[in-house]
């Protein structure tokens, strides 16, 4: 099933021997290695946009706060026009591409997207814990910091008087398209691809079902070109878009009430978005995967995403931890902080040379303890996750996380990558 | 018991289409496919038990572990899109859904021992796998890990 990714070594290197006289230029079409622009080069706008850590949005009963969630404030205009609206506590999520915002907060009149046929085209997603968010697709133009992606399609998840989730999407599970269930306004996927399905679904035979045409007698799964799906807002920026960079400072081992921090949009295009010569920098699979090795065994289906909770890793088993048992089922719930190390590797995203390795140092305190207090970051809040090591939002504390997107080049390499 | 014998017949007259696999006889492995849609299908004798797997297009891949007595004892999946649970786990799958989600951690990892039943669903959009299994139908000499 895993397909290696060595045949673009070639192309990457030359890729970025180019990109050096080009960052800056591409913007979303992904022809930066056939570029000859000379254009010159647009005038660098405001590519810092804050996050917070907290409890979520106002309306959000206290009974379900989040912990560990990051979140963000996304402008959302009618394409092309200043009609706007501001919605807070959007989720970042480095897990998932493209931007979703629930049907029950957004008040804007977007124009809805259609199928080639002229149907209204409906979107999936699906989460691990049989979750999912269903609605329509409808374009808007997304404003984040000085940056504009101009009329991309996002999905209105759980919209009033849209068809039904088809079973193909809710898989048996249950929505999370109320603020309640979702924990929050919205989902912003700005992860390591460009779209949030790719060439899968543009073809009958490996489509796997995200977009649906609906009609009278309910929606069934039609395959979209690249242009019709989610996309992340990031590529389709005119500057700054070959990836981002998200810095949250470092929290006690106590937790923290809230906690500020931002993204920064591009990499290696301003000041301050530039990778440090000390951090690592290393390639993820065609599935935005990589191999964390601990204890001496390789968990090659690993990855990093602000938008898990906690440091999802292993079973009760192979860690030494205990469960917290009913009141949290799946977190760990030591009596006294355990630390822990594994090392997280992948292949240089420049191309060429050995794979890139990292040790990474993290605590495990008592998940039940975190939860009852009245904080609401944690660098230590873990749970299990059979077969793979979810490294969620505890990583990002005290850690700067680059995040190259699919194809777009920047000094260190050709994306998927992540460095850190 | 004699009740049971008398109805059993009927009740798979009705149900039978929709029959799940998990804890099913072997023929559930039929109606999981027919919800699957496989583009290929196979079976092979591994000694203790029979494997069925179903691959799709996408690169989805379900498979289906039958001990000796015809009972399906264990399946797992891995693909960009997760399969129908409720179908693959038939009638475990409340028991999963009532405690594989909650609050404290929103669209994480979901790992549920509920008595018998152990599943655990994991991964992310583009890439998940997950696997189910009953530890009282495991056949002797088969440990979890070979549900994978």
């Amino acid at each position: 099933m895993r397909r290696v990714r060595w045949a673009r070594s070639a192309a990457a290197a030359a890729a970025i021997a180019l990109a050096i006289g080009l960052a800056g230029c591409g913007g979303g079409d992904g022809s930066s290695s056939s570029s000859e622009s000379s254009t010159t080069t647009p005038p660098p706008v405001n590519n810092v946009q804050p996050i917070t850590v907290d409890a979520g949005p106002a309306s959000l009963p206290a009974a379900d706060a989040n912990v560990d969630v990051a979140f963000t404030t996304v402008i959302v205009c009618v394409p092309g026009t200043s009609t706007c609206q501001s919605i807070d506590h959007v989720i970042v999520d480095t897990g998932s591409t493209g931007l979703r915002l629930l049907g029950s907060v957004l008040t804007l009149n977007l124009p809805a997207s259609t199928t080639s046929t002229g149907a209204p085209l409906g979107n999936c997603v699906q989460y691990a814990d049989n979750t999912y968010q269903w609605g329509p697709v409808a374009a808007a133009d997304i404003k984040l910091a000085g940056e504009v992606a101009s009329s991309v399609p996002i999905q209105i998840a759980g919209a009033s008087g849209f068809p039904p989730a088809p079973s193909a999407c809710s898989a048996g599970g249950t929505p999370a398209d109320t603020v309640i269930d979702l924990g929050a306004n919205g989902l912003l996927g700005v992860g390591l691809f460009r779209q949030d399905c790719g060439s899968a679904c543009t073809s009958a035979a490996t489509n796997p079902g995200l977009y649906f045409g609906c009609g009278p007698f309910g929606c069934s799964a039609t395959t979209v070109s690249l242009s019709q799906q989610l996309r992340n807002p990031v590529w389709m920026f005119p500057q700054d878009n070959n990836g981002l960079m998200i810095s949250l400072p470092a929290v006690g081992a106590n937790g923290q009430a809230t906690v500020a921090g931002n993204m920064y949009f591009g990499i290696g295009t301003q000041s301050n978005n530039v990778v440090s010569s000390a951090a690592k920098a290393q390639a993820s699979d065609d599935y935005g995967n990589f191999t964390t090795t601990y204890n001496g065994v390789a968990y090659d289906q690993s990855f990093i995403d602000s938008g898990s909770n906690g440091l999802y890793f292993l079973t009760t088993t192979q860690t030494g931890l205990p469960d917290c048992g009913v009141q949290a089922p799946g977190f760990y719930c030591p009596t006294s902080p355990a630390s822990f190390s594994a090392i997280n590797s992948g292949p240089n995203p420049s191309g060429s040379g050995p794979t890139v390795s990292e040790n990474v140092a993290f605590s495990v305190a008592n998940a039940l303890t975190l939860f009852n207090s009245p904080f609401t970051a944690f660098n230590n809040l873990a749970g299990e996750n059979a077969g793979a090591f979810d490294w969620g939002l505890p990583f990002f504390f005290g850690r700067p996380v680059f995040i190259g997107i699919e194809s777009q080049v920047s000094a260190v390499g050709v994306g998927p990558y992540w460095a850190y | 018991m004699k009740k049971a014998v008398f109805l059993l017949p009927v009740f798979f007259a009705i149900a039978a289409p929709t029959f799940a696999a998990l804890g099913a006889a072997e023929e559930s492995v039929g109606a999981d496919e027919q919800k699957f849609l496989p583009t290929q299908t196979t079976m092979s004798e591994r000694g203790a038990y029979r494997l069925h797997e179903m691959t799709r297009g996408d690169g989805s891949v379900v498979r289906e572990y039958v001990n000796g007595q015809g009972k399906v004892f264990g399946v797992s999946w891995k693909g960009p899109v997760l399969p129908d649970l409720s179908q693959l786990l038939g009638a475990h799958f409340a028991a999963f859904r009532d405690n594989a989600h909650q609050k404290a951690g929103r669209r994480r990892m979901a790992i549920v021992h509920s008595g018998d039943l152990v599943v655990e669903s994991a991964g992310h959009p583009r890439a998940f796998f997950g696997r189910a299994y009953l530890n009282s139908m495991l056949p002797a000499g088969v440990t979890q890990e070979t549900v994978q």
